[in-house]
């Protein structure tokens, strides 16, 4: 009567298994984490994309094709790298074993799905034709089904977070979905009064970017039966890191050029957005304000806002910003015990600040 | 929260005019006809509207309303006034918040309901004297959110099908903004209303239904006229409508702890149900006079793929295509033996449903959900 009810508890299973020894490494690894803190994780990583895959049972073929498109191997999986790395950090700190469960595997898996599925809908509702090198999924099938197809990612996502049978985590990354949207619908508006604006900026950046950090980084320590302080802190730092990333990204669309990035720079101008260099900026260039609030669709206003912020300090003080979180996310993460997925973590916080894409 | 100014510009939308504004895009209403509501024999009508106002008394508070909750949230009332923008652009999006509005009982808002019904029939296990459980409300109303976010998706407009003034163009293009938006919106909330109910099955079911929902717009039905079955019509119909009415059903009772053959039982009810009232829909297509006026979706409606597929190889993709074949096609059907095949099938349905029910003792509750299976099945 209804095929797609099976139960697979394989997922609860311990995924790789404990070495009774704590974490050790070769110095070859070690050397490697100083400039890519994501070497702990690589052997998961590699095959997440075809499992996520796995997921996509539908028979209907073009809907796969659709549901697939963006797992080529080529996203970045930042933010199931961050959910493994947590997941090895508290592992450690709460049996001082060296492992990964496969629940916590699942939450890295969802968390790249859901970011897909927001992608595909950005797209539409940004009216992008390209992201990461390829045209989006609206400009190949069209509107309606691209947005279909990022239904239906949520919904394999869901499934998948509700096979995982635990009541606190479905709520956790619930939550993401509900601050994807909010986010967005913050996105549509802006704030007379110039503090709120910025208040409202953080916000929204948290709900958008942030919230799916934190929210992941906090459902992989539930499931490692963390306390709820270790929890709260998994969070945090999710939340810093999210909020710095973001905060870069921002940034780099004023200074960095269009071939580096794969997407038109001065994109958020473009789309009408007030991002934090141009907010910065508006402090010194009170001119900037009367823009911000036609968001900047009149003639010539995304050339003299450029200018006005290159002129200004507002990508110095944004990047000040991204430190205050980046040493934030740090200082949480210390709670933890010491042990090469902390460090890791630590030094993910601080290659964030550098990176040029 | 602004009330009045949402529910000015929800009353806004109910100004007759409308619709109306829309000279210069004619072409567009073609591709796209009005959802044709008007199918419904007068006598059957009067018979499904007083089945679910009497319905709706028995389960405490008209389900018409329940989606009205959403309404009141910031976001929406933000869409509803940038919809006032939409107006001339004929976005399906108007059409489907027009629906809602309106709330023909005859078309939308009736699966809460159903649910509702279902939970009422079934008691609960634990013999409370509540008789329907607020878990179990609450899922109709994710239900119904559910339902009402799949139909704005899936009234999003591929922008590359329109040839159009570019003043047209952007409105359609906001609508799409919009629509995505609100859709998304209602998912979302129903996504954290759901993990509110903390049962991890019934995630699973509701979250598959949504899939299935999704699907439905990817089958053999949507992409080809030619070579379908009877199957793949109810492929269609169970991923459109059968999936989502059946799983909440199901969920409802599983929420309370009622035992697997209720909740298989509920499962089934929901599921004939929806193939009954399809089949009904369907065949009302071809008994109305005003239906001369016809769009290419006859083709997929039960007695077009039946009457199809049993003359498979004398349809080319093309001559479907073409209008006046489709609306000599319409005439043969009318006097086919398929169209009456589907009324059997419509019979046959409505007796699975019915038949799902009788585990269940005898209540006013399920006398009433026997007349809302009455009032869809040809009689």
């Amino acid at each position: 009567m209804n095929p797609r009810l099976h139960i697979d508890y394989n997922h609860l299973k311990p995924l790789t298994c404990s070495q009774t020894v704590p974490l050790r490494y070769n110095s070859a690894v070690i050397a490697s984490l100083k400039t890519n803190p994501f070497s702990l994780v690589e052997t998961e990583v590699s095959t997440l994309c075809d499992k996520i895959k796995q997921k996509f049972v539908s028979e209907k073929d073009e809907l796969k094709d659709i549901a697939d498109y963006y797992f080529d191997g080529k996203g970045k999986f930042f933010r199931p790298m961050v959910a493994l790395l947590m997941a090895k950090a508290v592992n450690f700190h709460n049996t001082s074993e060296d492992s990964i469960w496969s629940s916590q595997e699942e939450i890295a898996m969802i968390a790249e799905i859901i970011h897909t599925a927001s992608l595909i809908h950005d797209d539409v509702i940004d009216g992008s034709n390209t992201r990461r090198g390829k045209p989006t999924v609206d400009s190949v099938w069209g509107q309606k089904k691209a947005i279909l197809a990022g239904d239906y990612l949520l919904s394999v996502s869901s499934v998948a977070l509700a096979r995982l049978g635990n009541t606190e985590v479905v709520e956790v990354l619930s939550q993401v979905i509900e601050d994807l949207v909010r986010g967005e619908f913050m996105q549509l508006g802006s704030k007379e009064n110039e503090n709120d604006r910025f208040n409202h900026y953080l916000k929204k950046t948290f709900k958008k970017t942030a919230s799916l950090l934190a929210n992941s980084c906090k459902a992989v320590s539930i499931l490692g039966s963390s306390t709820e302080d270790i929890s709260e802190l998994a969070f945090e730092y999710g939340k810093n890191v999210g909020i710095a990333f973001q905060l870069i990204d921002d940034l780099l669309d004023f200074t960095s050029c269009e071939e580096v990035m794969g997407k038109p720079t001065a994109a958020d101008l473009q789309l009408g957005l007030a991002t934090a260099p141009v907010l910065f900026a508006a402090q010194d260039y009170p001119e900037l304000n009367p823009m911000i609030m036609r968001r900047f669709n009149e003639e010539g206003d995304i050339e003299r806002a450029r200018k006005l912020v290159a002129k200004s300090d507002g990508v110095t003080q944004t990047r000040m910003l991204a430190e205050e979180h980046s040493k934030e996310a740090i200082r949480q993460i210390r709670t933890l015990k010491q042990s090469i997925p902390r460090d890791s973590l630590e030094q993910l916080a601080v290659l964030l600040l550098q990176r040029q894409k | 929260m602004n009330l009045t100014r949402i529910f000015r510009s929800l009353y806004f939308m109910r100004d007759h005019n409308f619709l109306l504004k829309s000279h210069h895009i004619a072409s567009y209403s073609k591709r796209f006809p009005r959802k044709c509501f008007g199918i419904w024999s007068s006598k059957k009508v009067t018979e499904w509207n007083k089945a679910v106002s009497d319905a709706e008394k028995l389960v405490g508070y008209p389900t018409s309303l329940m989606g009205l909750r959403c309404f009141l949230s910031d976001e929406i009332s933000n869409v509803a006034i940038q919809m006032r923008k939409l107006v001339g652009s004929k976005h399906p999006l108007l059409q489907t918040a027009r629906g809602l509005i309106y709330n023909d009982s005859h078309t939308l808002q009736t699966r809460g309901l159903i649910v509702l019904l279902v939970c009422k029939a079934a008691g609960q296990p634990s013999g409370s004297d509540q008789d329907i459980d607020n878990s179990q409300r609450a899922l109709a109303e994710i239900t119904e959110m559910i339902y009402t976010a799949c139909l704005i998706h899936k009234g999003v407009v591929n922008m590359s099908d329109l040839d159009l003034v570019d003043e047209v163009l952007e409105g359609m293009s906001s609508g799409n903004k919009m629509a995505t938006l609100t859709g998304d919106f209602l998912l979302a909330n129903a996504c954290t209303e759901l993990a509110r109910l903390e049962n991890t099955q019934v995630v699973e079911n509701i979250s598959c239904a949504i899939g299935n929902s999704m699907e439905a717009e990817f089958t053999k039905i949507k992409n080809c006229k030619t070579d379908v079955t009877f199957d793949d019509w109810l492929d269609q119909t169970y991923l459109t409508s059968g999936s989502l009415l059946a799983h909440s059903c199901q969920s409802a009772l599983l929420l309370v702890g009622h035992k697997e053959s209720y909740q298989t039982a509920a499962f089934n009810l929901g599921k004939n149900l929806a193939i009954t009232r399809q089949l009904y829909e369907d065949i009302n297509k071809f008994t109305q006079p005003e239906t001369d006026d016809i769009s290419p979706q006859i083709l997929s409606t039960a007695p077009g793929v039946l009457y199809l597929g049993n003359r498979s190889s004398d349809f080319s993709e093309e001559l479907l295509e073409d209008p006046k074949e489709q609306k000599k096609i319409l005439k043969k059907i009318k006097e086919s033996g398929e169209l009456q095949q589907c009324k059997d099938l419509c019979k046959q349905y409505g007796i699975k449903a019915r038949q799902s029910l009788h585990v269940f003792e005898h209540s006013v509750p399920r006398d009433a959900l026997f007349r809302i299976i009455n009032a869809t099945t040809v009689s």
